[in-house]
This record gives C-alpha cells, structure tokens and sequence, in this order.
C-alpha cells in the first residue's frame, strides 16, 4: 500500500511525456505534410510546361480566348508566391481544388479512387506479413537444402519485376485457366492476383529478415534455457524468439509502405484496378498541379501514420522502451 | 508526335455532305451474318484502351468523349456513312438563301430521361452552353465557331444564327460534341456535368461515369426516336452496356479471348490475324476518316527547309515496307495527306508518294548535301544532314516507337542521321512552338471532313510559344492553299468544293509538306455472339443496333 503514491506518479509524469511526444508527434507531422507539399508544388512548377496547356487537354489546339479565360480563372498570371499562398490558405481551409483534366473536386477524385487502394494494401501487407512469418519460423535455422530452396524463392520474388509477374500470373491463371478475373475491381476473387503480384517482393525482403533475426535469436542463452524447460520447439519459435526477431521487420514496414504504393501504381495498371496509382500516373501525365499535390498529401499522411504506428508497436513488443519515454 | 489520344483540334468540319466511311465492315473468320434476325436481351461488356476524363462531349478536350456519350446523347440530325445528313431530334431542316439561317422543325415527341420535354428552349439551351465561356469548351465550341446565337421560333421550331455560310455546320451537329442533354442539367455546375449527363439517347447512365473504371448503361424502354441512319427502330436491344476502361493491351486482348469481356477496341494488329483465326471471335475495322498517322517536316527552318530534302526524305524511305511488317496490313500504308475515306480524297497524288531510292540520293545531291563523314552520314560544309525528331515516349501507341527506330534504320542508308529525342511534354510543345525547335514531328489527327486539311496545314495552326499545342507541325505557310481551304469551308457547291480540296492535297504534295505513314483503323475485336456494331462517321463503335446472339 505504500507503494501506491510513488508509482501514482510515475504515471501522471510518464502521461505528462506521452502527451508531450504525441504532441511533437503531431507538429512534426504537420512539418512533414507541408514539406511534402511545398517540395512537390516546386517540383510541378520547375518541370517544363504551361500549366494553361496542362488545363486545355494537352495535345489540343485551343482558342487564344480559351487559353486567356483559363489563365485568369486558375490565377495563372500571379506571381508563384501568390499561387503558392493561395493553394496554402485553399487547403488549410480543406479545399484542394479542382482536377484540371477530371474537372471534378481533387477531394472527390481520390475519394472515388481511395478504397479499392486500400483494400489492395492492406490485402497484400496482410498477406506478406502472415506468408513471410509462417516461411521464416519454419525455415530458420532448418537443413541447407530447406533454407537454399526458400532463399532462392525470396531473391526471385525480390528481383522480378512486378510489371512482369502480373502478366505471368494473368496468362495462367485467368486466360488459361480461367480462375480469377483479369480485370476490374470487383470481388474478392479479383483481388487474389494483384494482392499476390504486389507482395512478392515485400514478401522476400521480409522473409530474408525475419530469417536472420530468428536464427539470432535462437542462438541466444534464455533459448537454450526456454528449451532446457522442455517446451516445444514451436512454442519456443512461437512464444520467445519471434517477438524478438520481429523488431527489425516493424522497422522495415516504413519501407514495405512505400514498396506498396509504389507497386499499386504498377498493378492497378496491369490489372486494370481503378485506384490512385492509376491516377497518379494519369495526373503527372497530364500536369493535373491540382490532382497530383492531392495525391501527395495523401501519400504522405499515410507515410506519418504509419510510421506512428510503428512507434506504438515498438512500445507494445518491447517493454524496455515503454520505460524510457522521457528519451524519446 | 505520338500522341495518345485522337483528340485535337477542332475548327468547323469542313463541306463534307458527301462523306464516305470505306473500308467499313466486318471481316470476321468463318460465317458471320449467319446468326438470324436481332434480339432483345443481354448485357454487353466492351474495353477500351482510352479513359474519358471528362464525360460531358460539350466541354472535354479527348474526341473519344464523344463515344462515352453516344449511348446517353441524341443529334438533331445523323450523317450516314455515305455523308448524307439524315433527320434525328430534327425532322426536316431549310437554309436561308445567304446560307447563315438554320431553321430545324423538331419532333415533338421526344422526351429527356429525367422526365423533360425535348422542345426549341432545349436545342437553345444547348447549344449556348456550348459556346459559353464558363463551360471552357475544347473540342465542341471549336467545331461551330461561326455560331452566333438561337431563337426559339415555337416550342418545336428553333433557329440557328450563323456569321457566315458553313456547309461543315450540319456535319457537326450531326456528332456527339453537339449532342442534346437535358437543360435542367446545364444550369449548374458544368463541371458536374463530367460525371453524369442526361439526354434522350436509347440509354441511360444511373451512376455515371467513373474515371479509371468506366460507365455503365440501362437500356430505356420508352425510346422511339433513333437517327435516321438506325437499322431498327425502338429501344435499343442490350437491356445493359457496360464500359471498361483497359489500358493494357495484353490485358484487353486477354480478357477478350477468356471470355471476361465480350468486345475490345483497339486489337493490337499483331494480335488481329490470331484472333480471326479463331472461330469464337471477329474482327471489324473501319478506317478513320481524316489525317492520317504522319510525319511532318519542319518546313520554315533547318535542312527541311529546302523542299529537296523533303522529296528526298520521301521517295527514298521505303515507308511501305515499314508499315507493311509492322502493321501487317492492318493499317495500310498512307499515300496522301488526308485518309482515303474522307471525303474529296485526291486519288490522282498518291504515286507522289512512291519509293525511288535513285531520286532521293540524287535530290540530295542536288541540295548540296554531298560529302560523307565517318559515319556514313551525308553533310554539307562539313555539317552532318540531322534531323532532330522530339517524341513523347510515354504516349506511344501503336508500336509508333518501333516504327521511329526502323525509319532512323532507313534514314541511314540515305545518309541522313535522326536524333529520335524522348523528351517531356513540356519540352516537347516547347520545341514545337518555335521554327528552330525541331525538324520532324509526327501524329495522327482524325475528323470526318477534309476541312481536316485546314487544321493540318492551314497557317493560323501553327504553334507559337503562346498558343500550345499547334497542329500544323509542318510550320506550312502557303497562302493558295489557305485560300483554297477557306473557299471550300464557304462554298455551297459540292463540285466546286470537291476541285478545292483536290488543290489543295495536290499543292502539299508538291511542297512535301507531309509524310504520310499509315492509315488509322478502329480495329474492334468481338466474340461471335456480338452482332450489329455500327460505326460513327468518326469511326468510333455505336451500340444502339447492337444485338447478342443465342448460343
């Protein structure tokens, strides 16, 4: 009983630092997020082009009174600054303008766009999370041949191109053998292939680290002492080691984000998947300023709230880092 | 340039009331045809290769626009296949003796799906969102430039201004960019008009159109009014259409022969001898009318300023053989400025376009580009003969990139080296936009009138670094062929029309203003079951004839 007062405060004081890093989490976020805008806008505006072009169609020949008319209603004419400032104050009021090319709300564009996305990353993280822990835990520290064979695999699922494995995976199993749609986004049966194309090479990445951190830790004394107890040997893989060897992959899943939304753009294409890879690729196409930063400030968010994920993560597996708040 | 889309600039389709669609038909294996008499039912599943962005044809820059809006979107009148103009929403039309009245008697019967009626107020309506500034019309508003207002004479009569005589005016209110929709729509915002329109067309979209993914329609029932050009008359026979937007060729082909979809646009020719082959599925070309896919020389700077090294460019590429292994004539190999199956096509210049090795060299010659260097390479004061060639690699279709390399492959054995530049679009208008930007460029251009010839050659089409995107790349300024091309837009006479054009092809010619390459096709693969795919006269796919056979 005595003891209650002490440890009462520790929390107060450890809840006083959580609040404080959520909130440098927060403003740091929001650094990122503008940062992330500011350095696109600059890159759409140095890439050679007139934005009223971009606006018209491209490859259309239009009026000069067409050209004139979008030049003032899009504030062409205004120095950079001054557009630059003016999509800054649109957006902290949650206006991201119009798509030049869609001429529909940025926000609406996406929106239409964002769900069959995500129902692919998550489909495929999900997937290469669960096939590379079931491989690793089997595989580490297993016979030469068991580990050479599944190695081999995961260098081939790194070092093939998605663009390439779709196709194969096309012509097999939905020309050939007629099991999943070949296009399209509807159903679950549509997913299996893209989910499968985009989490090859994550899967091999993954797997190859989870391996090595496994067979670390299989190498460690409190193994030897977990076994020495007479557990068996999936219950010591299972219960003591994957939690240890598991810190380095949460690591990677910054990467594994990135590696996703960059391979959607490449699936959606091949398997002709509405979702915003395809308009990405649409919206750079097209000089689409409006569109293209849209889809920049929501990749990067998704990059921030990753990444807190993965710090809550860190604090759940590992308890040390619970204790050591202040540090960070 | 190898551009993507079909879309471009349109100014006024030019007099083409004697429009011919050739080459139009099926050619599918075994027997087609052999399927009885139409009917009801089904739901048709078609891919295409090209995304509308924009699904509203009155504003969207892409012509193919105008084939997402076929089904929902009736004309006021229809143009046949043999250029005729035929009554729609309109029942009879009269000029006015000067030419710049058009009066246009309309059904009375006719019904927008919401529930509107179709009367004069609805044509008004329409056509002054057209034109208004706050629509940023691309493509329509430049198809009736001459237009300068509508009155509404009784709720079916209703009156077009024009500010000057337009025998192209008809045929382009007889296209999808100057489709009817419904006014109650057109009030608003235009631009939720790109997601969803409402006309009177045998279809009817509930949802809309998505970008990426594509459109669905239902068939409505109540419609009685199709153009006059329709095999049948009453509601369309798909009780369902629905559109996909599938930009991998390999997927597209893919889905077709497995059975996920049931007609694809834009059979890669490759593909096309495969698949005729096969007795599930038929193949149905029909040549776009127009300019075809070409080169264009930069006429006002560089070697090509000197017209012999343009003849000699052309007579000493073997561009027959070139097309011919590509394409496997799919595509034909071009020989004019305009496609055949525009109108007034100018048969008579066509051996112009012959390969005579001998010519070019001693053409060459003659332009003073006589020592060699090194590489084989032809120069003249010690200049190497370069062409430079900007292209946009990420908008190659058509294996158009294979072709720049084989063409650079045959430009060697001349002499003549082509700097073949993969460049960014920004740059690429750039070095279009001034004489000195360029030597070569390359696209294709269709639109069902000769007054194709005006866009592709006519002076005020030439880029400057304020216009944009000028599709006059040859930089050609020739005033006789302006004035020939002007005259036939005002002319009302057929003949004298048909005598203008044919000047004005045989004096680009002359000038090798143009190296044409091939023909473009609307190449629409299809299984068996699908029976009664019409085309436009822009040779985009129609639907409402088209009928699923019992298997």
């Amino acid at each position: 009983m005595t003891t209650v007062a002490p440890v009462r405060v520790a929390t107060a004081r450890r809840a006083g630092s959580t609040a404080r890093a959520i909130g440098r989490r927060v403003l740091t976020s929001v650094l990122v997020l503008w940062g992330a805008v500011t350095l696109a806008f600059l890159a759409l505006h140095l890439i050679p082009g007139n934005t009223v072009d971009a606006v018209a169609g491209g490859t259309t020949q239009v009026t000069p009174q067409l050209r004139a008319q979008i030049t003032a209603e899009y504030s062409l004419d205004r120095p950079l600054v001054v557009q630059y400032l003016q999509y800054l104050g649109k957006l902290v009021r949650g206006d991201l303008g119009d798509s030049y090319a869609l001429r529909m709300p940025v926000a609406k564009a996406i929106g239409q766009q964002l769900g069959s996305t995500m129902i692919l990353l998550v489909t495929a993280t999900v997937f290469a999370i669960l096939v590379s822990v079931v491989i690793a835990l089997l595989t580490a520290h297993r016979r030469r041949w068991i580990r050479g064979l599944f190695s081999g695999l995961e260098v081939t699922g790194v070092a093939v191109p998605a663009f390439w494995l779709g196709i194969l995976l096309l012509t097999v199993f939905s020309f050939q053998l007629h099991w999943f749609p070949a296009i399209g986004s509807a159903g679950i049966a549509g997913l299996v292939l893209p989910a499968l194309t985009l989490s090859a090479a994550p899967i091999g990445m993954l797997t190859q680290v989870l391996r090595q951190g496994l067979e670390r830790v299989l190498d460690e004394p409190f193994v030897v002492t977990a076994r020495s107890r007479g557990i068996s040997e999936a219950a010591v893989r299972l219960r003591h080691v994957l939690r240890h060897a598991v810190l380095p992959v949460i690591t990677l899943a910054g990467w594994l984000a990135g590696t996703m939304i960059g391979g959607a753009v490449v699936v959606e294409q091949v398997f002709s998947r509405q979702g915003l890879g395809r308009l990405t690729v649409n919206a750079v196409g097209h000089k689409d300023m409006p569109l293209v930063l849209g889809i920049v400030l929501i990749a990067a968010l998704f990059y921030v709230l990753v990444n807190i994920a993965i710090d809550v993560a860190y604090r759940l597996i590992d308890p040390r880092l619970r204790s050591e708040d202040t540090t960070r | 340039m190898s551009v993507s889309r079909r879309s471009g600039f349109a100014v006024a389709t030019a007099a083409s009331l004697t429009l011919v669609l050739a080459a139009c038909g099926s050619s599918g294996s075994g027997a087609t045809g052999s399927a009885g008499s139409p009917v009801s039912g089904g739901t048709l599943t078609y891919a295409i290769n090209t995304d509308a962005d924009c699904l509203d044809p009155h504003q969207s820059p892409a012509d193919v626009a105008g084939f997402f809006a076929r089904p929902i979107l009736d004309s006021l009148v229809a143009l046949d296949p043999g250029g005729k103009i035929l009554p729609w929403l309109a029942k009879s039309w009269t000029v006015s003796a000067d030419g710049r009245a058009y009066t246009f008697n309309l059904r009375d019967d006719v019904t927008f799906s919401d529930g509107e009626a179709f009367d004069a107020a609805a044509v008004k309506a329409n056509f002054d969102h057209v034109v208004n500034p706050k629509t940023q019309s691309k493509l329509a508003a430049g198809t009736i430039p001459t237009y300068t207002g509508a009155r509404v004479i009784d709720p079916h009569t209703v009156e077009i201004d024009l500010s000057q005589p337009s025998s192209a005016f008809l045929p382009a209110v007889a296209t999808a960019y100057l489709g009817i929709e419904a006014p109650s729509t057109l009030a608003g915002d235009p631009k939720a008009l790109c997601g969803k329109i409402v006309g009177t067309g045998p279809f009817v979209s509930a949802d809309g159109y998505t970008p990426q993914k594509g459109i669905s329609y239902t068939r409505r029932n109540d419609y009685k009014w199709p153009a006059g050009t329709a095999k049948h008359q009453g509601p369309a026979y798909l009780d369902r259409l629905d559109i996909q937007v599938v930009t991998e060729n390999s997927s597209r082909l893919g889905a077709l022969t497995s059975g996920q979809v049931d007609a694809i646009a834009s059979v890669p020719p490759v593909n096309v001898a495969q698949l005729k082959a096969n007795p599930g599925f038929q193949i149905q070309t029909a040549q776009a009318p127009g300019g075809n896919y070409s080169y264009y020389p930069n006429t006002q700077s560089g070697p090509f300023a000197d017209i012999r090294v343009r003849q000699a460019f052309r007579s000493g590429i073997d561009w027959d053989t070139i097309v011919s292994k590509l394409y496997f004539g799919v595509f034909q190999p071009a020989k004019n400025p305009l496609a055949p199956s525009t109108v007034d096509y100018d048969k008579t210049v066509e051996p112009s376009y012959a390969y005579d090795p001998a010519k070019a060299n001693q053409l060459l010659d003659q332009a003073g580009w006589t020592g060699r260097d090194a590489q084989g390479y032809r120069t003249k004061d010690g200049v190497r003969l370069t062409l430079v060639h900007p292209f946009l690699q990420a908008y190659v279709r058509e294996q158009r990139d294979v072709l720049a390399d084989q063409l650079q492959a045959a430009a060697k054995q001349l002499g003549i080296e082509i700097k073949n530049q993969n460049v960014d679009y920004g740059t690429y208008l750039k070095l279009l936009a001034t004489p000195e930007g360029h030597d070569l460029g390359d696209f294709s251009w269709q639109r069902a009138s000769p007054d194709a010839l005006r866009t592709l050659f006519g002076s005020a089409n030439i880029a400057t670094p304020q216009s944009g995107f000028g599709t006059n790349q040859a930089r050609y300024d020739n005033p006789a062929v302006d004035k020939y091309l002007a005259d036939a837009l005002t002319t009302g006479d057929p003949r004298q029309q048909a005598d203008l054009y044919a000047k004005a092809q045989q004096q680009i010619t002359a000038d090798a203003a143009v190296f044409p390459v091939y023909v473009f096709n609307y190449v629409v693969g299809a299984a068996k079951k699908v029976q009664g795919i019409t085309f436009e006269p822009q040779a985009f796919p129609t639907f409402y004839d088209t009928w699923l056979a019992q298997q």
